[in-house]
């Protein structure tokens, strides 16, 4: 199956992860899997808050930092994705709008269909919905969604994904149409008619063309650096101000027409979405849900501490989402040099980790479950097993034994986290420190990690990152995190333990090469706990996505695909009237 | 030129270190023949407010020294998890009332993490004052030393030197220092923070020696010594050191709240001391976004860092009114 | 009082080009690659080349530090073709984060530091002042001790403890004030007013402490001097001997200090700005060190020593108005 996608996707999860704005979602599990049963976060796994919504009213968006980037070439940070392409523009092929399992499936958008393939997959054919129209009325060409995918080589446009770079055939030396040159790769032979021509078969390339990437931008908009301030929509709204940092006011593109768009309500009049705001007080101000406040939702994580004013009380504990996600979270240890080059002493790390005080670190049992293996239960049938049997809280003496064993007592090794992760970093060294590994701990900007943890030259002896299936296979999980030739001097990533062996190398092809999907997927499971023998990385936790919306918030859910955040394509309110601003 | 010769004290970010400028007092009726440190004792005992401050800075100088044994006394070790403290179902919020305290935890615990806020307290108290300490050292060093020389030598080195102390108090330091510290990784961060701090506090201590020595170079005694003889170096020692020397102390005391306000400050927003290190300032931040739900978590390394700023500053005032009675001013 | 001014420019041109040479010299020495900040998660090293080479990383430090400051005076232009950006005169650079010249940036963000910073200081001066000077009147009496304890106790709270209990307290509990966003002056001075009452109190406090320490001190050395004994001598009725030669003198040292505390505040008022949530320079010079967006570390740096230099400059000319001793 195609990795790049895959990729994409999931390095973008990945990199929220890392901004604080943790996990996707993983509808598949719900209340049915053991824990969440009891979990006090739990009981609006895969539902909707507030019904469905009434048109009109300000809907306010309520954030403690600005959009990375709206720019679409440039946007790949999760929750400005899912804010980018629900409102703003829109894209070949899109995600259906629903919670749960379905919001995981495909639907055409800009395009009349999914694509179609040709050339045994190398060549991929769109062809555009008429109607379809930007904000000023001028309509939506097959020349503009060429345009934004030349764009996406700039090198002054920066931050966005890569893929178009390796997919599409005769991009070598190519820097973006900024100074006038196109790609021949992308064809438009009229109007509505979009053709990529690939270097290899990717079969899902449907999935691909959900990519902002994939969102058109016309030539004559083009404004370089600047276009990032004010992207011209072809979505439901339009930007009328955005103040960097302060504030993005959202209204209504008049052109857009909910005939040609079967996944977008555009229910509010208007979205505010105040920048800037302290953690803490963005929860408050919801909890409270006085004012303009009642029709807020938050564009971030609930924070930790705010769970005592939310969990015991049933009446604001009903306006949290909080849905699982589908990724597993790990402890990477760096398997290319002493003393993690030493299985004995990786396994000694598995016994020495405290996974109870990292989750407790992380918003306690309610907003986190430990994690017991690689494969996220979404791809094990529901559960993830067990093979290892250590209790959450580790078993230090055991990690003692088998350090002496390897002849290393006393370990000094380095951590580096994002800064976001401090507190499960303190969790992991003091619970290392049971079992005579002392850890110096390096907090990294959020900005800067997956530069410095990419880079072989100055990675550390641990990271602590997450991975995500893009969908249900272990293909698109275990290839890409432990398979040892995908691994890179620079911006290497998946396999930050730098693991290399050969048989799991031989195991990954044979599976990969396995027509029937159930025996595949039981063959996946294998290799995990197989893998989970050799102990590249330590799996720590499966995290959910915790949201508070205000009380007069209607249509609310995690979307799957979004790491969790608020579909914005359907989210509105309850009373317009009662929105103010 | 300028007539700028403030008492002001280094501009640690004025945000950032709030207690700056000694604040004049008139001159005490001085009993002729008094050594500086008789007239300090005999001052203490005549006013309470000064041997209140004055317990509270030995009993924190105390606390900072015997951490390790303080803590152990305690039970829990600063870095010590204790998950049985806390409820993990309520963002890990600690179980009992005010914050967790208990015959086992005498301050209660840190939520999430269990850690024992007693023991961290007091370890936070040593990186705290060993920081300011140690910066406080730095700037009176090197301030004395770039005083004395300015103001003795005259001519180009105090052309030169006087140049760089406006220079340095033209830095914007706060957002010097929280450069500084963002960006350099690999180093130990106290040794960083103190000299990060300690780099633009010194053209304070400079200003009020280099005018000190002035009045002092044309004295009887220190000419009497240059015509019979000796060397720069024994008359800078001998004459004019001790002449300075009380200012200085009144100053140096003045100085120690600003420095323990500016690491509180750079910890506070965190570019200070790696974790699980603690110093006041940093758990202060750590504790911010519980100041609702577990307010003694707040409360408790706020209180300390108030009395040891408090108690610095009075003890400085009390210090300056006897051995420098013209507050540092020239 | 001409030669003296020219002098004067002179000096602060010379310490703003050091400080500005210092801060290129940390940021572009130091191991971290602002171009792999720019690129992305996923920056093959072509790509990283191609960045490097559009923010002009490639260069030498000295060549990058003297397009820098020709870029102040003539402008720049970044990046080649029909979409390079142009940063026009007075250029600080680009930041790669906001994709806009680091000087609209700053003017962008300056009202609200402005607000903040004259806004508190004019609270803490009415504040610190009236309390110094009664303190200094009523010297040794129940009021200047109590006035001088609180003002102690009150510089020993450090500003985001301050912030932190004014945000329970009004904000939580009693429900007075909305939370603070910023609303410029011009659209609504009301709002504007309220949203910042908070910060400047919180500011004001710590600094009306100080000021309150330092001007009773200082009064009651000018009320002290002979010519204050002349004055009364003469017959001059108390009040004018307090405003017309007390506080005249009496004044002149919390100038210095109020000059450089105003200057320093107004591009440096990090934590405040950051507690409350309010779109100034402090916040935008915090949120650039995190994303490695070094070209507005260096603007705010610039700027902030700007407003300290000009401070002292100003100070040092009001000295002549003040005190009539002081001439140039």
């Amino acid at each position: 199956m195609t990795k790049r996608t895959q990729l994409a996707l999931a390095t973008a999860v990945v990199a929220a992860l890392a901004l604080g704005a943790s996990g996707c979602s993983d509808p598949k599990k719900g209340a049915n899997s053991g824990p969440s049963a009891a979990n006090p976060a739990a009981a609006n796994d895969g539902k909707t808050l507030g019904g469905t919504p009434v048109k009109g009213g300000t809907l306010t968006v309520l954030s403690n930092q600005d959009f990375a980037h709206l720019d679409p070439a440039r946007n790949w940070v999760m929750p400005a994705m899912d804010f980018g392409t629900r409102l703003l523009y829109r894209t070949l092929v899109t995600f259906k709008a629903e919670p749960g399992k379905g919001g995981s499936e495909l639907v055409p958008d800009l395009a009349t269909d999914l694509g179609t393939p040709s050339n045994g997959g190398k060549t991929w054919t769109f062809t555009l919905k008429e109607g379809v129209k930007y904000e000023d009325g001028s309509p939506v060409k097959a020349q503009d969604i060429k345009y934004n995918v030349e764009r996406s080589f700039a090198p002054d446009l920066t931050g966005g994904p890569d893929y178009a770079a390796q997919y599409l055939a005769g991009t070598e030396g190519y820097k973006g149409p900024l100074d006038g040159k196109h790609l021949d790769s992308v064809k438009t032979p009229d109007d509505r008619t979009i053709v990529f021509e690939l270097k290899r078969p990717v079969a899902e390339f449907s999935q691909t063309a959900t990519l902002p990437t994939f969102a058109p931008v016309p030539q004559s908009q083009e404004k370089g650096t600047q276009y990032d301030a004010r992207p011209f929509s072809s979505g439901p709204y339009k930007i009328e101000t955005y103040d960097r940092d302060k504030k993005l006011v959202l209204v209504r593109n008049e052109h857009w027409d909910q005939k040609t768009d079967s996944v977008r309500k555009a229910y509010p009049d208007k979205f505010v979405v105040v920048m800037g705001l302290k953690g803490g007080q963005v929860d408050d101000r919801i909890i409270a849900g006085e004012g303009a406040d009642a029709s807020a939702i938050e564009y971030f994580n609930m924070r930790p501490e705010s769970a005592p004013k939310v969990l015991p009380k049933p009446e604001i504990k009903a306006r949290l989402l909080a849905e699982s996600q589908g990724c597993t979270v790990m402890l990477h240890l760096n398997n290319s040099r002493a003393p993690f080059n030493d299985p004995k002493v990786r396994e000694a790390m598995q016994y020495a980790v405290d996974k109870e005080a990292v989750i407790t670190a992380g918003g306690g049992p309610a907003l986190n479950e430990v994690a017991t293996a690689y494969l996220p239960p979404a791809l094990s049938g529901g559960k993830q097993a067990d093979t290892l049997k250590i209790p959450a809280s580790g078993d230090p003496a055991k990690a003692k034994e088998l350090l002496k064993a390897a002849g290393k007592e006393h370990l000094k090794v380095s951590l580096a986290v994002s800064t976001g992760d401090k507190g499960k970093a303190e969790a992991f060294q003091q619970g290392l420190a049971r079992a005579g590994i002392e850890v110096v701990i390096d907090t990294v900007d959020p900005g800067a990690y997956y530069d410095v943890i990419g880079d072989l030259s100055t990675t550390p002896d641990m990271t602590y990152t997450g991975w995500c299936p893009d969908y249900p296979s272990g293909s698109t999980w275990l290839p890409f995190v432990f398979d040892g030739r995908t691994i890179k001097d620079k911006g290497n990533q998946g396999n930050y333990a730098q693991f290399r062996d050969e048989a799991t190398m031989k195991r990954i092809d044979e599976i990969n090469a396995m027509a029937d999907a159930k025996q595949a997927n039981q063959a996946w499971i294998d290799l995990d706990a197989e893998i989970m023998k050799k102990s590249p990385s330590i799996p720590i936790l499966l995290e959910r996505k915790p949201l508070l919306v205000g009380p007069n918030i209607a249509g609310a859910y995690g979307h799957p695909v979004w790491t969790g955040t608020v579909d914005y394509g359907t989210v509105g309110l309850k009373d317009p009237s009662k929105s103010q601003g | 030129m300028t007539t700028t010769a403030s008492g002001a004290a280094p501009e640690a970010g004025p945000e950032a270190a709030p207690e700056a400028a000694p604040a004049g007092t008139p001159a005490k009726d001085v009993a002729p023949g008094s050594s500086p440190w008789q007239l300090a004792r005999r001052e203490l005992r005549r006013r309470p407010a000064v041997r209140v401050s004055l317990g509270v800075v030995l009993l924190f100088v105390l606390m900072a020294l015997a951490a390790p044994w303080l803590s152990a006394l305690g039970g829990w070790s600063p870095d010590e998890f204790d998950k049985a403290a806390i409820d993990p179902y309520l963002g890990g919020q600690p179980l009992g009332s005010l914050g967790g305290i208990s015959p086992e935890h005498w301050l209660g615990v840190e939520p999430v993490t269990g850690r024992d806020l007693f023991a961290r307290v007091v370890q936070g108290a040593q990186v705290s004052l060993l920081i300011a300490f140690a910066a406080t050292a730095i700037v009176v060093l090197a301030g004395t030393a770039a005083g004395i020389a300015a103001g003795y030598f005259g001519g180009r080195t105090d052309a030169v030197l006087s140049r760089l102390m406006d220079l340095t108090m033209s830095f914007p330091s706060l957002i010097f220092m929280i450069a500084m510290l963002s960006v350099a990784k690999d180093v130990n961060r106290i040794v960083l923070m103190t000299s990060v701090i300690g780099l633009f506090g010194w053209p304070g201590v400079a200003r009020v020696v280099r005018g000190q020595t002035l009045s002092l170079k044309h004295r009887e005694y220190v000419d009497a010594a240059r015509v019979g003889g000796a060397s720069s170096w024994r008359i800078l020692t001998r004459d004019i050191l001790p002449g300075v020397s009380g200012p200085v102390i009144a100053y140096t005391t003045l100085l120690i709240p600003g420095m323990i306000s500016t690491e509180a400050a750079l910890s506070y927003l965190g570019v200070g001391v790696r974790p699980p290190t603690p110093s006041w300032g940093q758990m202060i931040a750590e504790s911010v976004s519980f100041y609702e739900t577990d307010p003694m978590y707040f409360v408790i390394p706020s209180v300390f860092l108030f009395l040891a700023v408090l108690a610095f500053t009075l003890l400085g005032d009390a210090l300056r009114d006897i051995l420098d009675p013209r507050g540092g001013r020239t | 009082m001409i030669l003296y001014l020219v002098r004067r420019l002179l000096a602060l041109a010379g310490v703003l080009l050091a400080i500005a040479a210092v801060t290129f010299l940390i940021f572009y020495v130091l191991p971290t690659d602002p171009a792999a900040a720019a690129c992305g998660k996923t920056c093959s090293a072509e790509r990283l080349a191609d960045v490097r080479q559009y923010l002009g990383l490639d260069k030498p430090v000295w060549e990058q530090f003297a397009d820098f400051l020709t870029g102040i005076f003539t402008g720049r232009t970044l990046g080649t073709g029909q979409f390079a950006v142009h940063c026009d005169f007075p250029c600080l650079g680009y930041s790669y984060e906001n994709s806009l010249p680091v000087w609209n940036l700053l003017m962008d963000r300056l009202p609200v530091s402005a607000s903040l910073a004259v806004g508190a200081a004019v609270l803490w001066l009415l504040l610190g002042l009236g309390a110094g000077v009664t303190a200094a009147l009523r010297k040794d009496t129940a009021t200047d001790k109590a006035l001088m304890v609180g003002a102690v106790a009150a510089a020993s709270l450090p500003v985001y403890f301050t912030s932190v209990m004014l945000i329970y307290g009004v904000i939580r509990v009693a429900g007075l004030l909305p939370y603070p966003s910023y609303q410029a002056l011009t659209d609504d001075p009301l709002a504007w007013a309220s949203n910042l009452l908070l910060p400047w109190t919180a500011l004001a406090l710590l600094y009306a402490a100080m000021y309150a320490r330092q001007s009773r001190g200082s009064m009651i050395e000018a009320m002290a001097e002979p010519y204050i004994r002349t004055a009364r001598a003469k017959g001059m009725p108390e009040r004018t001997v307090v405003v017309k030669h007390g506080l005249r003198s009496g004044m002149t040292p919390i100038l210095t200090i109020f000059g450089i505390d105003l200057g320093g505040l107004l591009a440096g008022a990090v934590i405040t700005e950051s507690i409350f949530g309010l779109p100034g320079i402090g916040r935008l010079f915090y949120g650039a060190l995190v994303s490695s967006d070094q070209p507005v570390v260096l603007g705010v740096t610039l700027l902030a020593a700007f407003f300290i230099v000009v401070a002292n400059l100003v100070v040092d000319l009001l000295y002549a108005v003040v005190d009539p001793r002081v001439r140039y």
